[in-house]
């Protein structure tokens, strides 16, 4: 049963049987790549603009699609206590519906991301929203309120400068929540049905981190890979147990790792260090399962992307590279230009890296070397990671959702 | 003539029937709590309130006047609902008064009160700019009362009616307990000549005797207790950092929040501890809060008995990062406070910093009215 188990979620995370949806943070893989087809390339504030909604508030969560919605998560108000969950028409924009609750702990926050960083996540029954006031809230997906958790109130409030950002994830029957602060840090598992915990892990040597976890397929089990405070630890999302510990990573981590030709990709920085590392394993594996390492070009908040035997990453500076993922070689390195928070995408060929003023530079990645398509400019600031799905390119702006499509 | 009957009866049974009470499904949403416990039972109380008017709003106001985070959003749904179901169509008769009183109630739960502020503003679309002004004593509209004093000030002074603007500006400064509101209207008065004193408006303490670096490798120093800790002998002298003698100096902090740099006051250092001092004289016993917050990291001493101490690095000293409610007795309290520094960050980039800030306040952020006895 657990291998079948482990070669059902090996398939889901390599041949995307939800490609057509965009179900959670970076995608139906959680690492920025669909199997989605006819994407647009090129856009401007006007051309291939299917639709364009004005969102309320401030947030850096990425749009999720579930068949013909689109979610999307925000915050406002002095202490961004003010949460919204709402529900947008794919095909016309037109909101479905809004909900509008009260966040128990704001924290201090980022001016473009309020408590809205962590991106939702649904299975196509329910969507979960976790939001950095330390809030878990999960709806139908009509927008019916089913439970939710306080979980500040219950283990302390979050104590973070820059609001909690990590984006839950769904595994078996459970939705897993990395919650790292200056406090009391956890990791929590709760029933998707009841919301009830399903365990609590305490990481009381953790402080602070703002990535995501990721599921990790290894041999005949499955591993949640955190990232955060100079480490990688691997657990086993059944039980909450840690299972191993590489050392190394930066003091504080964005980025969520990727994983790909059997090995998960993880980057820390500025001034950190890509690893490429072998699952697996138990105790320090500091030393015993990195493949290789490269320090350059590294970066603070946006993710890297794997596609094919090919890791590019786009660092904070606009500096862009590509590297051999079996080695870690540097193939090219390019300067984008302007800014990035957003972790890049691809489909059908193409890799989109959208900066902070905007602009989305299309790459063809079918080719070996650097090769530009195109570079849209959607006339917005842009801090949020783009979603795909079905032949549409969402872009969360700093006031608006568009819907980027072929007219 | 029996349908007649019948649908009198009907009328009659109609007539009879009783009017819904919300308060068994309002009761259920209250049982909610930790683990998502009561969520199928409030889901389903929720939607029976939902069905309802503007009727049940008041009592569902009342309910939303809790503590329990997790059954104030139940019942924020069904409030969103209503609320939204009811602008939607004609003629609906608003308890606007009801909502007027619970608005002013300072003593509700803030976050329903402005909630219904938002409704008023849709109602009576003038009433939010003559209530706001009224709320300077409000802890949940003082922040926007205290914005409109500055306002109404800056107003003044364009009309060159400085009386006006004096006692605008000083209306504002009496009731902020914003740090920044506090700093931005004592700037003002005393442009115009007025005294105004942020330190002690917030309660920040800037007299200290100040001792260090005591030697304190990696980050050994929080749980590493020195001679201070002991017993505060302001004339003694101890072996401090490189085994160099250290001795309490007197400091006056001019900085504009109170915030001391150590590193200025007792050398630029990694791994070491630093220590403040200081005694302050209050007339009566009295519950307070002691707000810090320091640069690596931090513990307080009052009278001699630890009252707060956390053990992070290189986060940063921030404004009221950590509050600790105090109970002040009445003449001389002493206060020793403990700032360690740490290693150097491995990025060289990143500043050592060495800083600490402390204030006592009541629960507001009013500063309390203290003497220091140094």
């Amino acid at each position: 049963m657990q291998k079948l188990l482990v070669v059902v979620l090996f398939v889901a995370l390599t041949a995307s049987v939800h490609a057509e949806n965009w179900p959670g943070w970076r995608g139906p893989d959680r690492n920025g790549v669909t199997s989605d087809t006819g994407v647009p390339t090129t856009w401007s504030a006007t051309e291939n603009v299917l639709w364009k909604m004005p969102l309320p508030g401030i947030g850096t969560s990425n749009p999720v699609v579930w068949g013909d919605k689109v979610f999307v998560t925000a915050s406002e108000g002095r202490d961004q206590g003010e949460l919204h969950v709402i529900c947008f028409d794919r095909d016309t924009g037109r909101e479905r519906w809004h909900q509008r609750l009260w966040g128990t702990a704001p924290t201090l926050f980022y001016g473009r991301s309020g408590m809205a960083s962590p991106s939702p996540v649904t299975d196509g029954k329910r969507l979960f929203a976790f939001f950095g006031t330390g809030d878990v809230f999960c709806f139908d997906l009509d927008g019916g309120l089913l439970w939710q958790r306080a979980i500040a109130d219950e283990y302390g409030p979050f104590e973070n400068r820059f609001a909690a950002a990590s984006s839950p994830l769904l595994f078996e029957d459970k939705l897993i929540v990395q919650c790292d602060h200056y406090g009391a840090s956890y990791v929590i598992a709760l029933d998707q049905q009841t919301g009830a915990n399903r365990w609590k892990s305490d990481r009381p040597e953790v402080w602070l981190s703002w990535s995501s976890p990721q599921l990790v397929p290894s041999g005949d089990r499955i591993e949640l890979v955190l990232s955060g405070s100079e480490k990688l630890d691997g657990y086993d999302p059944r039980t909450g147990s840690r299972l191993w510990t590489l050392r190394g990573l930066a003091r504080e981590c964005v980025p969520t790792p990727v994983l790909g030709l059997g090995m998960l990709f993880v980057v820390s920085g500025p001034n950190g260090t890509h690893i490429a590392i072998k699952p697996g394993g138990s105790g320090d594996i500091t030393d015993s399962h990195v493949v290789w390492k490269n320090d350059r070009g590294t970066s603070f908040v946006p993710s890297a992307i794997l596609v094919g035997e090919r890791y590019y990453l786009a660092d904070d500076k606009g500096i862009g590279s590509c590297l051999d993922a079996r080695t870690g070689k540097l193939l090219w390195k390019k300067r984008f230009g302007d800014k990035f928070t957003a972790s890049p995408v691809a489909a059908d060929g193409k890799l989109f890296f959208t900066n902070e003023a905007g602009s989305t530079l299309v790459l063809d990645v079918t080719q070996a070397g650097y090769e530009e398509v195109a570079r849209n400019d959607i006339g917005e600031e842009v801090h949020a990671s783009p979603a795909i799905s079905q032949g549409k390119f969402f872009l969360r702006t700093a006031k608006n959702l568009v819907c980027v499509g072929i007219k | 003539m029996k349908c007649f009957v019948a649908c009198l009866m009907l009328v009659g049974l109609a007539a009879l029937d009783p009017p819904y009470d919300p308060a068994p499904h309002l009761a259920l949403i209250a049982k909610t709590g930790p683990q998502g416990e009561g969520a199928a039972a409030a889901k389903l109380a929720r939607d029976e309130l939902a069905k309802h008017g503007i009727e049940v709003l008041p009592q569902l106001l009342v309910a939303m006047d809790t503590s329990n985070a997790v059954a104030a959003n139940w019942y924020r749904t069904v409030y969103e609902e209503i609320v939204a179901r009811e602008l939607a169509r004609d003629g609906t008769t608003w308890p606007v008064e009801f909502f007027k009183e619970y608005i002013s109630d300072a003593k509700r739960v803030g976050r329903p009160r402005r909630l219904v502020l938002g409704l008023l503003d849709q109602l009576e679309p003038m009433f939010r700019e003559k209530w706001l002004p009224t709320r300077l004593d409000d802890a949940e509209f003082r922040y926007e009362a205290v914005g409109l004093a500055v306002t109404a000030g800056d107003r003044a002074l364009k009309d060159k009616d400085q009386a006006a603007a004096k006692a605008e500006f000083r209306k504002a400064f009496e009731a902020a307990r914003d740090s920044t509101q506090v700093t931005q209207a004592a700037a003002k008065l005393k442009s115009l000549g007025e005294s105004a004193d942020a330190v002690q408006h917030l309660g920040l303490v800037t007299e200290w005797w100040l001792v260090g670096p005591f030697d304190a490798p990696q980050k050994t120093g929080f749980a590493k207790v020195f001679e201070p800790e002991g017993k505060v002998e302001l004339q003694a002298k101890y072996r401090g950092q490189d085994g160099a003698e250290i001795a309490w100096k007197r400091h006056h902090e001019t900085d504009t929040l109170g915030q001391l740099d150590l590193n200025k006051q007792l050398g630029t250092t990694r791994e070491a501890v630093g220590y403040a001092y200081s005694e302050i004289d209050v007339p009566r016993e009295q519950a307070a809060q002691v707000r810090c917050g320091a640069d690596d990291n931090c513990s307080v001493w009052l009278n001699g008995q630890k009252v707060f101490g956390r053990d992070q690095w290189l986060n940063g000293t921030r404004f009221d990062r950590f509050i600790t409610p105090i109970q002040l007795k009445a003449g001389r309290n002493t206060l020793l406070v403990k700032a360690c520094q740490g290693p150097q960050h491995k990025d060289p980039e990143v500043p050592n910093n060495w800083s600490l800030q402390l204030r006592l306040c009541d629960e507001q952020g009013r500063g309390i009215e203290f003497k220091t006895s140094l």
